[in-house]
């Protein structure tokens, strides 16, 4: 090729790859105009918009400012968090101009990821200003409280290999590593054991910075007790109040290691992340030691205001240059002093010693009663019914793995390409029975939403009461196992009626919810039927070992009232069981008959790894044991997505709600006989509690009788019930809309 | 989020009239590769709100279904993709009425409304 014809060449290719960045740039600022409501315009201003260049997209202020200055001077650098674009101002039309010429199309290195920055002209840059938000009061973080010196010699003091397995079992499941000194701290109880010191005190090397707060006036009393955690990038601890009548009021964390953010939250909700460098030291005291809670998120990367001389490491409030940081190893040292005397401060809702119960958030201190009015009833099922699924979730969906035979069976006669929708899906057991329909499920619990995406089923959160699809939209709909979580017969017909709302005309629902009747024509339910089998095993305190007994294996017995004569009866012979005027809510013993139709069911929670294989063991070994046909209506296809060993279930969810491993803060906890923990000695890795004990879930309930479901139906007008049957300790209902 | 089940979500904010269809405002997108059944795809077509799918999908979809679409496979190639592959990991659903946004994190919508707009 002559060399004319290799310039022309290279002359077209070149501006064969110029249009391919032009349209490309094109297309992003459409998108920035169509998603994210921005404008930008084919004339020069001062002010470029920078598309792919976001906090949003993984791109560090670092990573950006070191491209961006490779051609001109940048005047300011706005970095919107979580966005997958930047704002850079020029202090010229004609510097905006030269950066823009050069930087289009540009390719970023960012992670293992290249990123191609499209840059276009906007007309004025608008970002929230948003106010510094304030720590919370009392608390303090003194930054550089250490040199690097004294920085490495506490690490070298901590010795991790000589702790008990305990250390080597919080590594193999990857949770961060705890380590006592002076008192143990129990993770069962969230006390420490007054009577027992730990033979091994403060280390030595902690008494000149112990001294060093004393001077400064930081503490008043030399502390006895010691806790050092160690988080690798991902860990974090879940939002906790540290225990009022453990410890005194101040409490000091010294950060080695790697910066984190900690983020404070305030039982009206407010939330206030603060920056933790190496080498810092936080004081709480008053209200950031007794009110608010604290946590770390289990994350890997944060987000951080870029190193500036001009703004605070705790200043996160603002908007204004954040960047990444990625989480590096964080070793904390918590000073603690051991509290003698019941704590009396003065924030009661969360201080054990004034009657709070648990050590989540500020809970109220006298046991629930049945709500009169819709708040109450709000605050009872937020209490008894969400916080407890989220913190259970993965629990609660290791012993839901069978489908329930009638419910495959009414999803088996649904037409293909039927649109269903289950509300209160949980852990989404229904979603994938039948795959010729197209289903969507949706639960008040995030974590359990979250099984159900992580297992490829569409999912979303939502209140039943109202749930966000459109009105007749629905071929079918199920409700198994959730009106009975509502706490009054007003949001219980409200519920109902939002089943019908949704379904198009001639659609059917079908609603289970737990029955008052567990012995139905002479018939002990599976729920009854265990407490007699444990009973004998061990004749210790009944508790659950799974909850998945209340669910039929094998045969059911389904009863079907299909006489009119039979219908009425039943509604005339509803019983009165005394309710009481305001009656507190009792605990209700597991496996054994219902005394009363509003109660709380406990849930005792298992931890571990291994839990899913444990619970499929027996499981499998039950199904041998009853009648073969089973699941015969519930495999509709090799592609049925349920399969009954949830060892194979998602690992558990890292948010902060679900760190129910061993060090988890817990609410109440009941005590074990020991040998009930002997069914769950089969798992290797499991992080066993002290002592076997146990934490222990409330759930709201309110058990239907015989004919109240069909009742409840009947109040709603446009539709009727057509079916309606007991099914293993269930009363249930097929409705269909006119 | 899948584009089905965008499809199907409204805003249930109370007093809005208009809260269909959500305005998708995505931050993070992914395409999954899903196994083509035509059957399925063909099935599901009449039961969506085709303008509102329109109006989601980025790709140029016809503003009217075509005649004898249940045997276009090109045509029920294209809606398998943008119903069943697209997923919006990150961002959020913004109410067309009222401006509310309803977040979607890890692909799992939020559509819980406050005390206040329920």
């Amino acid at each position: 090729m002559d060399p004319t014809e290799e310039r022309n060449v290279k002359a077209f290719k070149r501006s064969k790859e110029e249009k391919k960045v032009i349209r490309k740039q094109i297309k992003a600022s459409h998108t920035l105009l169509k998603h994210e409501g921005i404008s930008t315009t084919p004339h020069p201003t001062e002010s470029v918009v920078v598309a792919n260049g976001g906090l949003g997209n993984g791109v560090s202020r670092e990573e950006l400012l070191s491209v961006l200055t490779e051609a001109e001077e940048v005047e300011s650098l706005f970095m919107p968090p979580h966005k997958p674009y930047a704002f850079v101002t020029y202090r010229s039309v004609e510097s905006a101009r030269r950066a823009l010429t050069q930087l289009n199309g540009q390719k970023l290195q960012s992670e293992e990821n290249s990123i191609t920055l499209y840059l276009s002209y906007v007309n004025s840059v608008t970002f929230e200003e948003e106010k510094s938000v304030p720590l919370p009061e009392g608390l303090v973080l003194v930054e550089e409280f250490v040199s690097p010196d004294e920085e490495a010699v506490l690490l070298a003091a901590i010795d991790w290999l000589s702790s008990n397995e305990d250390v080597t079992a919080q590594k193999s499941l990857k949770h961060r590593r705890v380590k006592h000194y002076g008192f143990e701290f129990r993770y069962d109880n969230n006390n420490v054991d007054k009577d027992k010191p730990l033979r091994a005190g403060l280390p030595d090397e902690c008494l000149p910075v112990l001294e060093r707060c004393v001077k400064s006036g930081l503490i008043s009393i030399m502390p006895d007790q010691l806790t050092v955690n160690q988080y690798e990038s991902g860990q974090g601890i879940p939002p906790h109040v540290d225990t009022h009548s453990a410890f005194e009021e101040t409490i000091i964390s010294l950060s080695l290691g790697a910066k984190t953010v900690m983020e404070f939250r305030h039982p009206d909700g407010r939330l206030v992340p603060v920056v933790l460098p190496g080498r810092s030291l936080l004081v709480m005291r008053g209200e950031s030691r007794y009110l608010w809670t604290h946590g770390i998120t289990p994350r890997k990367f944060d987000m951080v205001p870029a190193c500036s001389p001009h703004s605070p490491a705790s200043d996160l409030g603002t908007n204004r240059n954040l960047t990444l940081s990625k989480r590096g190893t964080r070793t904390s040292f918590t000073f603690r002093k051991i509290r003698h005397e019941p704590c009396c401060c003065a924030f009661p809702s969360t201080c054990d010693s004034q009657g709070a119960a648990s050590a989540f958030s500020p809970s109220p201190s006298s046991p629930p009663s049945l709500p009169c009015c819709h708040a109450d009833a709000t605050r009872l099922e937020e209490e008894y019914v969400h916080r407890v699924y989220n913190a259970i979730a993965s629990h609660f969906s290791s012993t839901r793995h069978s489908p329930w035979p009638s419910v495959c069976h009414f999803l088996s006669l649904l037409p293909a390409g039927s649109v269903l929708a289950d509300v209160g899906c949980g852990n989404g057991k229904y979603l994938g029975v039948n795959p010729e329909l197209i289903t969507v499920g949706c639960d008040r619990s995030n974590a359990l939403v979250q099984i159900c995406v992580e297992r490829g089923f569409q999912a979303f959160v939502s209140d039943a009461l109202s749930v966000p699809l459109r009105t007749a939209s629905c071929d079918a709909c199920i409700s198994i196992a959730v009106i009975h979580h509502f706490s009054t017969p007003e949001r219980r017909l409200a519920a109902v009626r939002e089943l019908t709302r949704i379904l198009r005309p001639k659609g059917q629902a079908l609603i289970y919810v737990w029955a008052f009747e567990q012995e139905y024509n002479k018939q002990r339910s599976k729920y009854l039927k265990e407490q007699i089998k444990e009973h004998r095993q061990n004749l210790s305190p009944i508790n659950n070992t799974s909850d998945d007994l209340q669910e039929p294996h094998g045969k059911s017995q389904i009863h079907t009232s299909e006489h009119l004569e039979d219908k009425c009866r039943a509604v005339d012979s509803m019983q009165h069981i005394s309710k009481g005027t305001n009656s507190k809510l009792s605990v209700h013993t597991n496996r054994t008959a219902f005394n009363t139709q509003d109660l709380l069911v406990p849930w005792h929670l298992k931890e571990g790894k291994k839990q899913g294989e444990e619970d499929s063991g027996e499981n499998t070994k039950k199904d041998k044991k009853t009648s073969g046909n089973s699941c015969s209506p519930c495999r509709m296809s090799s592609k049925t997505r349920i399969d009954c060993n949830p060892g194979s279930s998602p690992s558990m969810s890292c948010g902060s709600d679900l760190d129910t491993s061993d060090a988890t803060h817990g609410p109440h906890f009941k005590s074990m006989p020991s040998h009930d923990t002997t069914k769950t000695s089969n798992t290797i890795l499991k992080a066993k509690p002290e002592n076997g004990q146990v934490p222990v879930f409330h759930r709201y309930y309110h058990v239907f009788q015989q004919g109240e479901l069909e009742q409840l139906c009947g109040q709603v007008a446009g539709v009727r019930v057509c079916r309606s049957y007991h099914d293993q300790g269930n009363w249930c209902v097929i409705l269909e809309k006119d | 989020m899948k584009l089905l089940t965008h499809n199907m979500l409204t805003s249930h904010v109370k007093g809005v009239t208009k809260g269909y269809p959500l305005l998708i405002k995505a931050t993070e997108v992914k395409v999954n590769e899903v196994e083509f059944n035509p059957q399925f795809v063909s099935r599901m077509i009449p039961k969506l709100e085709w303008s509102a799918l329109v109006q989601a999908a980025e790709e140029d979809l016809p503003g009217e279904l075509v005649a004898d679409y249940e045997t276009n496979e090109e045509f029920l190639k294209k809606v398998h993709r943008i119903l069943l592959e697209v997923e919006v990991l990150e961002g959020c659903l913004q109410c067309p009425e009222s401006g509310r946004e309803f977040p979607i994190s890890r692909g799992i919508p939020n559509m819980l409304l406050n005390e206040d707009e329920a």
